[in-house]
């Protein structure tokens, strides 16, 4: 190694060191010459004379002690803030332009980052897996696991430390003394599950290990929300006793704010498998969630987990044949309803990016275009194009830092805006919407962005601005007579990219819009007006018989309370998210081709739904009172219309059966369809049959009211509450606002897809004013020279307003393709409007080019009035 | 300072080596070593005291020569002197030799010897 003396590195000199140097060279070098008689004026000019240019050498001093390029930086940074101060509108016009892009799109990546990557931020979610039981024949969709599995993969797994599962029920819980009872909704878990997930929890802790085992399961977790809301946060409820369907149970802890683990629900219990249970590989309701063992991948964890699927298929293949096990991310337990949304978003989001970029580099064309001149100038006098490009792209990189910063603002603002809209029916299925926010992966998203973006709109310019050949420029004249012939074009060119881009936006706005509007006008099939709906629990252990007597009871007590002009009960109401699905078969018929038996949502109901619910009869009969569980009555079925058509294709199915659990039911009635699942989703088959003969501790009670229905809600309390005090009721709401939460999440899209059109036409009309105005003042000499031959003020106008159609007519063409590709995407949340809807696309085109010619009719005034005289002589 | 006539410019990258050759006899302060060089050179050697200051910076950059702010004596303002650090020392002999090749080199090329 080379020595170097001396050891320290010489301290760098400021500028007050430098200044002083030179002037006590100047002192003492005046002082010599004044020494041969020279007066002090005369030697201190003499001085300086022998010196030189003392800036140019103490800015010399400097560079030596840092290195030039930061020099150059600072310089070009100090001569693009100069360069821009110059130019304040297009400053302004640029970097809010940028600022609508950037905002949009680090509002949709943060979105994208906390709901799809990081749903739950509170978690080691990396380190969790949520483990799926599917058949590729029999279910290949399907999510829940046999406790068969759970126990195999606790047993076998090495690339697994610890597997646990969870399971959504719905309870009955009643906190205080008399209080009316709450119906909640909660998990039964494994005891290890949250210690595997890593839950934090605000008081307490979880279940002990031994909690799921019979006797020593008398224990409950409530969620921190539940916890405030019921219970007003209070710490006294640790430890003390709850009853959850009717059975005492401990307080043992409150989960954290924010755990929405696995989905947002009020309480936890114990999940009890007994040793029956765990040789149970037929029935599959298990959430299975694990944790990864240190060093083991996903991928480890798919291999391992499909070779124990061999294995226990190989053991019992009557069940297990064919059921494979995947470990997926922990982030796929939602991910598949939330990410078309993002996607849809995403791009929407992109494409005003896009046309904010291309907006900006036109802008910039523009600007460089009027400083072509200078441009030339420098660089024949010896500007490196280098340097000028360097230039050019330092004042690109300060507009787009100051969009950047800007857009940030606004993403922030949007989202903080946007949370106070979002429905609770999404935030329940999407834990990490509540995390949403611009953090540091925003940020550095958004500064990769802002570099991407400072590139692609610099891009042009730069290229354009350092190809000049001084001689074109200056030979051009005072006011560019001919223009930037090529400029022009590009900057056409761009602007016809600007309004495709528009239409696709725009035309997928208006399909959601339409769609949701679509939804808000469609006839779901039931009644929505003056309808209370609730959700009914009857305690844990209720037999057959009296929830029999409990439902007629009920029945016959709203009959005689007033103001109900029909009251009835069914398994789960429409328009709620909510199903019961049922297994069936039709007798003599063999089972379908693939072998996946004929399914349907379950309505177990009373008398009068129909009538509640308004739901015709179309043929037979409703059901009645008469269907009773005497064994002596008949069990009767009605079945939907979409069931009547697609399981007696052609044929009357009154008077047919089906089986159900080995039970033959009879046909008596066919009901008109309703859509169960709200009206974008297809119909299913349904089938009714009367709560007496199929009796059920939990449903949901429709009742028709003659007045506003939740004036009701009290008395209709009030006769569950007499009827069975232990009843818990839950979710009281009125047929309109189940409709609402079922429709406000095509709002919430449609409104941000609405936001984002908006942003992109104002954009490309913007760019369009932008380019015809430019072309106009650039081309005065060739207008005043048309009107000096003859031409009419109106030729002038139609021939500068021709432009502007024409430019936007390509434009229309060009995104209409678009526009078709990303409908594609929207048909998984379109309703009743086809996605390339020819009237949407045709409407959107004609607003498009009207929006062009209002864009092209200031300047079209300004060309009609160019004096000849005054323009050829300038 | 334009070189008049009788003066000469120096050559690209021979100041350096004055400017160490100048502190092999002690410290001094900018304006000394300009002084120097042109007293020594009978003010046929023009530098334009501008110039000095940025070799200066430069060679203390490089370790070659060490600065630090002293009154001279009879002043009572402090002067930046620098003075040569031991890597300079050998810095100058590297230069010294070259020098001395490459003068010796031109004056072969422009008085030939005569051929023996």
């Amino acid at each position: 190694m080379k020595m170097r003396w001396p050891f320290r590195a010489p301290a760098t000199p400021g500028d007050d060191e430098i200044r002083r140097e030179i002037a006590d060279h100047l002192e003492l070098e005046a002082e010599d010459v004044s020494r041969y008689g020279a007066g002090r004026g005369e030697a201190t000019a003499a001085a300086r004379r022998h010196f030189g240019n003392a800036t140019f050498v103490a800015e010399e001093m400097r560079a030596i002690w840092h290195p030039t390029w930061i020099e150059q930086l600072a310089q070009d940074l100090r001569h693009g803030v100069r360069g821009l101060r110059h130019s304040p509108a297009y400053t302004l016009t640029a970097t809010i332009t940028l600022a609508l892009g950037i905002g949009a799109s680090t509002a949709v990546f943060s979105l994208g980052d906390h709901v799809l990557e990081r749903p739950f931020p509170q978690l080691p979610e990396h380190q969790l897996v949520w483990i799926v039981q599917r058949s590729p024949r029999e279910c290949p969709t399907c999510d829940n696991a046999s406790p068969a599995s759970l126990i195999a993969l606790q047993e076998r797994a090495t690339t697994l430390s610890a597997v646990g599962a969870a399971q959504l029920w719905r309870a009955s819980l009643n906190g205080h003394g008399n209080d009316p009872s709450d119906l909640v909704t909660g998990y039964r878990v494994t005891p290890n599950l949250f210690s595997l997930a890593a839950v934090p929890f605000a008081l307490g802790n979880g279940f002990s290990r031994d909690a799921g085992t019979p006797g020593r399961d008398a224990v409950a977790i409530l969620s921190y929300e539940y916890w405030r809301r019921r219970f007003d946060g209070s710490r006294g409820v640790l430890d003390s006793t709850i009853m959850l369907d009717g059975a005492p149970r401990r307080v043992v802890g409150v989960l954290a704010n924010g755990i929405a683990f696995p989905e947002a629900v009020d309480v936890y219990e114990p999940l009890v498998l007994t040793a029956a249970d765990g040789n149970d590989h037929g029935s599959r309701y298990l959430d299975v969630f694990g944790r990864l063992a240190a060093g083991a991948s996903v991928a480890d964890a798919q291999r391992e987990a499909a070779r124990i699927s061999m294995q226990m298929a190989s053991e019992s293949p009557k069940t297990d044949a064919g059921w494979v096990l995947l470990p997926r991310p922990l982030n796929a337990f939602h991910n598949d309803d939330t990410a078309t949304l993002v996607r849809i978003f995403a791009v929407a989001a992109a494409l005003v990016l896009v046309a904010a970029c291309l907006s900006a580099a036109n802008l910039s064309l523009a600007r460089t275009s009027a400083r072509r001149r200078e441009m030339a100038l420098r660089a024949a006098l010896g500007g490196r194009r280098g340097r000028l490009a360097r230039h050019l792209l330092t004042e690109a990189l300060l507009v787009s830092l100051a969009g950047s910063a800007l857009g940030i603002g606004l993403a922030a603002w949007g989202i903080g805006s946007a949370s106070g809209i979002i429905p609770p029916s999404m935030a329940r299925y999407s834990p990490g919407l509540a995390f949403v926010a611009v953090d540091g992966r925003a940020l550095a998203f958004t500064l990769a962005l802002c570099i991407a973006v400072t590139l692609l709109f610099a891009l042009a310019p730069v290229l354009r601005a350092t190809r000049v050949p001084l001689s074109a420029v200056l030979a051009g004249g005072g006011r560019g007579s001919v223009g930037d012939a090529h400029g022009t074009r590009l900057r056409a060119a761009l602007v016809v990219v600007e309004v495709s881009v528009a239409i696709i936006v725009l035309s997928a706005a208006a399909l959601l819009t339409r769609s949701a509007r679509n939804m808000v006008n469609g006839d779901p099939g039931v009644r929505l007006d003056h309808v209370l709906t609730m959700q009914l629990s009857l305690p844990r252990g209720t037999s057959d018989s009296a929830a029999r007597t409990f439902v007629s009871r009920l029945d016959g007590r709203l009959r005689n309370t007033p103001g109900v002009l029909a009251a009835g009960v069914a398994s789960t109401t429409p328009l709620s998210n909510n199903w019961w699905g049922t297994i069936f078969s039709v007798p003599g018929r063999p089972p379908r081709p693939n072998g996946s038996p004929l399914t349907a949502n379950d309505q177990r109901i009373t008398g009068d739904y129909f009538r509640a619910m308004g739901i015709r009869i179309l043929s037979g009969r409703s059901i009645d009172a008469d269907d009773r569980a005497d064994t002596s009555a008949q069990r009767v079925a009605v079945i939907n219309h979409y069931m009547a058509s697609h399981v007696w294709p052609g044929s009357d199915p009154l008077g047919r059966a089906i089986v159900i659990d080995s039970v033959p039911w009879t046909i008596v009635g066919v009901a008109a369809d309703v859509y169960h699942g709200g009206l974008d989703e297809s119909l299913r088959n349904e089938i009714y049959r009367a709560a007496a003969q199929a009796p059920s501790t939990a449903m949901d009670l429709e009742v028709w009211t003659a007045g506003d229905p939740r004036a009701m809600r009290e008395p209709i309390r009030q006769a569950v509450a007499t009827v069975d005090p232990r009843a818990a009721v839950g979710d009281v709401m009125t047929m309109r606002e189940m409709e609402a939460r079922h429709i406000s999440p095509f709002w919430l899209i449609a409104d941000v897809v609405n936001t984002f059109a908006i942003i992109v036409v104002l954009i490309a009309v913007v760019g369009l004013y932008g380019v015809i105005a430019y072309g106009v003042a650039q081309r005065r000499r060739e207008l005043a020279v048309r009107m000096a031959l003859g031409a009419t003020r109106r030729d002038i106008v139609s021939h500068v307003a021709g432009g502007a159609v024409r430019l936007t007519t390509i434009g229309v063409a060009v995104g209409l393709l678009g526009a078709v590709a990303f409908a594609r995407l929207l048909e998984a949340v379109l309703y009743g409007v086809p996605a390339g809807d020819p009237l949407t696309l045709a409407s959107v085109a004609a607003l498009l080019i009207t929006a062009s010619i209002a864009a092209a009719l200031i300047p079209c005034w300004r060309a009609a009035r160019v004096h000849p005289a005054h323009s050829l002589s300038e | 300072m334009p070189p008049t006539r009788d003066q000469l410019e120096l050559l690209q990258g021979t100041l350096d080596m004055l400017i160490l050759k100048t502190l092999l006899f002690g410290p001094a302060h900018g304006h000394g070593i300009a002084k120097h060089i042109q007293h020594t050179t009978r003010e046929v050697l023009v530098v334009e005291h501008g110039s000095l200051y940025p070799a200066l910076h430069r060679l203390e950059r490089n370790g070659w020569i060490a600065s630090k702010w002293q009154a001279p004596p009879g002043r009572t303002r402090a002067l930046k002197f620098y003075r040569l650090t031991a890597a300079g020392r050998r810095q100058l002999r590297t230069q010294e030799s070259r020098w001395d090749a490459l003068v010796g080199a031109i004056g072969r090329v422009m008085q030939p010897a005569p051929e023996a």
